[in-house]
């Protein structure tokens, strides 16, 4: 039963006019947002791996240089795109892509596309994600809203439970119809974006981004799931068609726009994160409390170079067997980074938690639990670009510290002297590795949880309240 | 005597309005039970309550010996409805449609055969394969009644099943009825159209106020008669 009326329905949607024109635009959309997503994910990947690749080459190839001026000439971390990107850019083009790295100083990321590009794309950019999330809804909402109210306007819904049906059979055949004609729309557009990620040279398509992209269909189609179940639960409660599509467009303007920037106005009030500006003072104040290796009256200077000359038993300075300076810039460097990861983990703390407002809204809005879902899966939300910082300052201070401890080597009089060429094609490039699905599953989480609980909820709700409708 | 349609002291009541005051009704196989009565009168209402889409506010209904609000799936098997308008699935043929309302009662056609039950209910088949969006109200009914003849339901529940049917359709329809009558089916018919009932109807009821006033067998009355009789209660 539930087979024949979805068939019914599938069929009939078909042959609706008005729907084959607003899917048509919908899947036109949609291969757009993919083909553009993978034209500007293939320039923007291939530009960062070339400045990378540049900016490695020039720090291996310096002339014979003091390892100081090394750690100052410095080097920059490229953040590589995730292949998934391509379907939901996420927060990538509004956070930095490129991080200066260099001795004393954890530069933030800069150079995002937003600060790059036109003012078009502060009204935001028409990914795949934009399209999946807000606009198939409202495709499913106009596909919907009569779902029952029509059936109740014309009578065949009586015709329809005369022949032994049950209201649930009824709305179940319907979901599952409607889900045949949504999956029509959205699948040509996967396909094509599953072929280019596949294929394409650039990606690095392996079981990870499988997984991340059939965990992204899945993520989806829960999500496309819930709003056909709630759209036909809204056609059954409200009776008129045209009542019910106010409602159904009205919950989506709540929970597309309303919600989300309500809650995140809220975690901001709530949570306030201090500026960029406040930050680089707070750090540059506190570490002035450390060693300034670039300051010989520095008492803290003097005291360790004491301690090393009784450690050596030696009387003068000139007689140790490793620089002072380069302990000294060793043990700056040391007290600076760890002022910044503190004011780091703190400012990261503060937005993670204005983050955590609109996820857990995820409860209450399933936008705002796709949302978050399909960036995490994606590579492309903010524990992501965190995760990237994290190793570009690992990176940094580990190269640093490495150069310091050279320094330290030369012995006294280093400022005086150079290391060979050499020395630089022996250090360690920046080479990130984008974090594997395992690594970002329980940032996930509560968005999964949401999303479930979004499915079996109205699932169960909606069609006990379906089977309750009056049919006279 | 077995009954295949009872009502007894079948009440209903909505909000402000009794629709039904306590029906007593036995229609036996093969006979064509006619309900008269002006709009609001509780015809309507008493086939809601036969097909189980109201409870009832008290009295029970049965049909083929099973209570209605008890078991409101099992007696399905044993109806078929024609509502007063038949409205279908516009973007799908007039086969589909019947296609359709078989399968879900549990009957698989062929193609064949479904043409077999439309052309039986006087549709062509060149408009049986046109989408039902294109046909006139009659045209509609008639898949309607196709839908219930290809149910072979011991019972017809029909509400006004001939409105917008033209003169040669209504009669066709008669003949129809008097052909499933013939076979064993029990047919309650809810009509204003007083000559249609006494050309099909074996007993005419008179419902006036959610009451049945008056129960004649056609057989001992003329057109006339019965067109006295219904005006008479109309108007006291």
């Amino acid at each position: 039963m539930i087979r024949s009326i979805a068939h019914k329905e599938f069929v009939s949607t078909l042959r609706d006019r008005r729907f084959l024109v607003l899917s048509a635009l919908v899947l036109a959309l949609l291969l757009l947002a993919t083909l553009v997503g993978r034209r500007s994910h293939q320039a923007l990947q291939q530009e960062r791996a070339l400045a990378q690749h540049t900016v490695n080459d020039q720090f291996q190839n310096q002339p014979a240089r003091h390892p100081h001026r090394v750690a100052h000439y410095g080097s920059f971390a490229f953040r590589p795109k995730s292949g998934l990107s391509l379907l939901d850019a996420g927060v990538d083009s509004f956070t930095g892509a490129v991080v200066f790295l260099e001795a004393h100083h954890q530069n933030s990321v800069n150079f995002s596309q937003a600060q790059e590009s036109g003012s078009l794309l502060r009204f935001g950019e028409t990914t795949v994600a934009f399209v999946l999330q807000l606009l198939v809804p409202l495709l499913i909402i106009f596909l919907c809203f009569g779902a029952f109210g029509e059936e109740h306007e014309t009578g065949t819904l009586k015709l329809l439970l005369s022949q032994g049906v049950t209201l649930r059979q009824v709305a179940w055949g319907k979901i599952r119809g409607y889900g045949q004609a949504v999956a029509l729309v959205v699948a040509p557009a996967l396909a094509l974006a599953a072929t280019l990620l596949f294929v394409g040279a650039e990606y690095a398509a392996g079981p990870d981004l499988l997984a991340r992209l059939l965990l992204f269909v899945v993520g989806y189609a829960v999500y496309f799931f819930l709003i056909i179940v709630g759209s036909v639960v809204v056609s059954a409660w409200q009776r008129d068609s045209r009542t019910a599509l106010v409602t159904l467009l009205g919950f989506w303007m709540l929970g597309g726009v309303i919600l989300p920037k309500a809650t995140a106005n809220l975690g901001a009030t709530l949570y306030p994160a201090i500026t960029k500006a406040q930050m680089d003072t707070e750090v540059h104040a506190e570490a002035q409390k450390g060693m300034n290796g670039h300051d010989p009256q520095d008492q803290r200077s003097a005291a360790l170079k004491e301690a090393l000359l009784k450690k050596y038993g030696v009387d003068s300075e000139e007689k140790l067997p490793v620089s002072v300076g380069g302990l000294v810039m060793r043990e700056s460097e040391e007290y600076s980074s760890r002022v910044y990861q503190q004011h780091f983990a703190a400012l990261n703390a503060t937005y993670e938690r204005q983050n955590a407002i609109s996820t857990w809204a995820g409860l209450l809005n399933p936008y705002q639990a796709i949302r978050p879902l399909s960036m995490g899966l994606a590579g492309s939300d903010f524990a992501h670009y965190v995760h990237f910082q994290e190793a570009a300052e690992a990176y940094r201070y580990g190269l640093v510290q490495r150069l310091n401890m050279l320094q330290a080597g030369m012995g006294y009089g280093d400022k005086e002297r150079r290391l060979g060429a050499e020395t630089w094609r022996q250090l360690p490039v920046f080479n990130y590795q984008l974090p594997t699905l395992a690594w970002a599953l329980p940032h996930l989480l509560l968005p999964v949880l949401s999303l479930l609980l979004w499915a079996v909820g109205l699932s169960w709700l909606g069609l006990r309240l379906i089977s309750k409708t009056s049919i006279v | 005597m077995n009954y295949i349609l009872e009502a007894r002291e079948l009440r209903k009541e909505y909000p402000g309005r009794l629709a039904l005051r306590g029906l007593n009704l036995q229609i036996a196989p093969g006979e064509v039970f006619c309900l008269l009565g002006q709009n609001g009168a509780g015809k309507s209402t008493t086939i809601n309550l036969f097909l189980g889409f109201v409870a009832p506010t008290s009295g029970a209904a049965f049909v083929n010996g099973v209570e209605v609000a008890a078991q409101p799936l099992k007696i399905k098997e044993y109806l078929a409805y024609i509502p007063e308008q038949v409205m279908l699935y516009p973007h799908l043929t007039g086969l589909e449609n019947l296609s359709l309302f078989s399968s879900l009662a549990g009957f698989q056609y062929k193609e064949p055969e479904l043409q077999a039950y439309l052309a039986r209910a006087g549709l062509s088949t060149e408009a049986a394969r046109r989408r039902v969006g294109t046909y006139s109200k009659g045209m509609r009914q008639k898949v309607g009644i196709a839908i219930a003849v290809a149910k072979h339901a011991k019972v017809l529940l029909l509400d006004e099943p001939t409105s917008g049917l033209d003169p040669k359709a209504s009669n066709e329809f008669s003949e129809l009825l008097r052909q499933l009558s013939a076979e064993g089916t029990a047919v309650l018919m809810a009509t204003h159209d007083i000559f249609r009932a006494k050309e099909v109807g074996t007993r005419v009821g008179i419902m006036r106020e959610g009451k049945l006033v008056d129960v004649r067998p056609t057989a001992a009355l003329n057109a006339h008669e019965l067109e006295q009789l219904y005006l008479t209660y109309m108007h006291d």
